[in-house]
């Protein structure tokens, strides 16, 4: 497994001299962090050159305090066991990154996901306009500034009454009138 | 003698007692909440014994259950649904997401009071409700049936004007069907 690991970090990183790698996982792991610009010819390189056929998934994690997005390509080598991870920051005000269905067909799929869910757009994307949510106006959801309670506030209606981030055994007691024991209390909030 | 308040009466104690006793289930789970469902219907809890079976269509259904949560997107589907379906028909509200919201009070996406735009017989509270719980559910359905009070329905068709616009203010994009029954 560490030679193996070691071999394809060798050969990235002779191919691409942005890739910084990540090999601290005790499992079948490894991490590749480049620029955006890379990502196709990487995602290429490690699929017709280093086996890696499947693309288990592309994912975004939102950095607001830091102001980029980051997508996390997540592809899969049958033969060696061994999934990589290719991580790559994008500005957050300016989303775009480089369509990859070309590679594979698959990624149209997520990448829809991702225009609908954080607004990442990708260039020459031929898809339609909506993936999951219908009539969607409002900003994309899985951005970490969207705050879903106030906008489920405005946006639907509430039954009145509902108390929420109650102390379930202290409302029971009091409502019931009944002493908390002791071996309980130890485990208060 | 025919037009007697008296025999209306009784032709209405009939035809109750005749509706609770075959509730026709349409076929179509919204959330998580269908998955009780079969063993509802499955020989353990056999909730045919009490007439209570499942109907392939809406046109041939009696009552719609809202199993659980019901994103905006569901939400349209089910009003066609229900505007598809035959007089007599009612709704079961089945969960705690279909009272308050339930786990997704704050979602973006779903409704958090069903009765705002559906008119609803009768509420199984739960997450998710048992079987025992979904029968019980039922008898009250059977029982308030009999006694001539789960008119949603007719609610439905009186104050259709109030239910568009709440169903309208959560549907931008209204293109639906009118119905005239």
């Amino acid at each position: 497994m560490k030679e193996l690991k070691d071999n394809i970090i060798n050969r990235i990183k002779a191919n691409f001299k942005d890739a910084t790698e990540k090999n601290d996982f005790s499992y079948n792991r490894l991490d590749f962090h480049v620029n955006k610009e890379t990502i196709p010819s990487i995602l290429f390189y490690l699929k017709d050159e280093m086996g890696f056929i499947h693309l288990s998934h592309i994912s975004c994690v939102d950095w607001l305090e830091e102001g980029e997005f980051e997508v996390v390509f997540i592809v899969w080598s049958p033969k060696d066991k061994i999934k990589v991870f290719v991580k790559t920051r994008i500005d957050r005000n300016n989303p775009v990154l480089d369509n990859i269905d070309m590679i594979w067909r698959q990624a149209n799929t997520y990448e829809r996901e991702l225009k609908e869910m954080f607004g990442v757009q990708f260039t020459g994307l031929v898809a339609p306009e909506e993936f999951i949510l219908e009539d969607w106006q409002g900003p994309p959801p899985f951005r970490r500034d969207f705050d879903t309670a106030a906008y489920a506030e405005k946006t639907f209606w509430h039954r009145p009454g509902r108390e929420d981030a109650q102390n379930v055994r202290e409302t029971i007691s009091k409502r019931d009138g009944e002493e908390i024991p002791d071996f309980a209390k130890k485990y208060e909030r | 003698m025919y037009n007697d308040k008296n025999s209306q009466k009784i032709v209405d104690y009939i035809q109750n007692w005749t509706r609770k006793h075959s509730i026709w289930v349409l076929a179509y789970g919204t959330g998580c909440g269908a998955i009780e469902i079969p063993p509802t219907m499955t020989s353990r809890y056999d909730s045919e014994r009490l007439g209570i079976r499942g109907a392939a269509t809406p046109r041939q259904a009696d009552v719609l259950l809202i199993t659980g949560y019901l994103t905006v997107k569901t939400l349209k589907r089910v009003i066609r649904v229900y505007e598809q379906m035959q007089d007599p028909k009612y709704v079961i509200g089945f969960g705690s997401c279909t009272i308050n919201g339930g786990m997704y009070f704050d979602s973006y996406n779903t409704i958090k009071v069903l009765d705002k735009y559906l008119p609803v017989d009768v509420y199984i509270n739960g997450c998710m409700p048992r079987p025992e719980a979904v029968i019980q559910g039922f008898v009250k359905l059977q029982k308030r049936i009999g006694e001539g009070r789960a008119t949603g329905a007719k609610h439905y068709k009186e104050n259709l004007e109030w239910y568009r616009a709440n169903q309208k203010k959560i549907i931008p994009n209204w293109v639906m069907p009118e119905y005239n029954w």
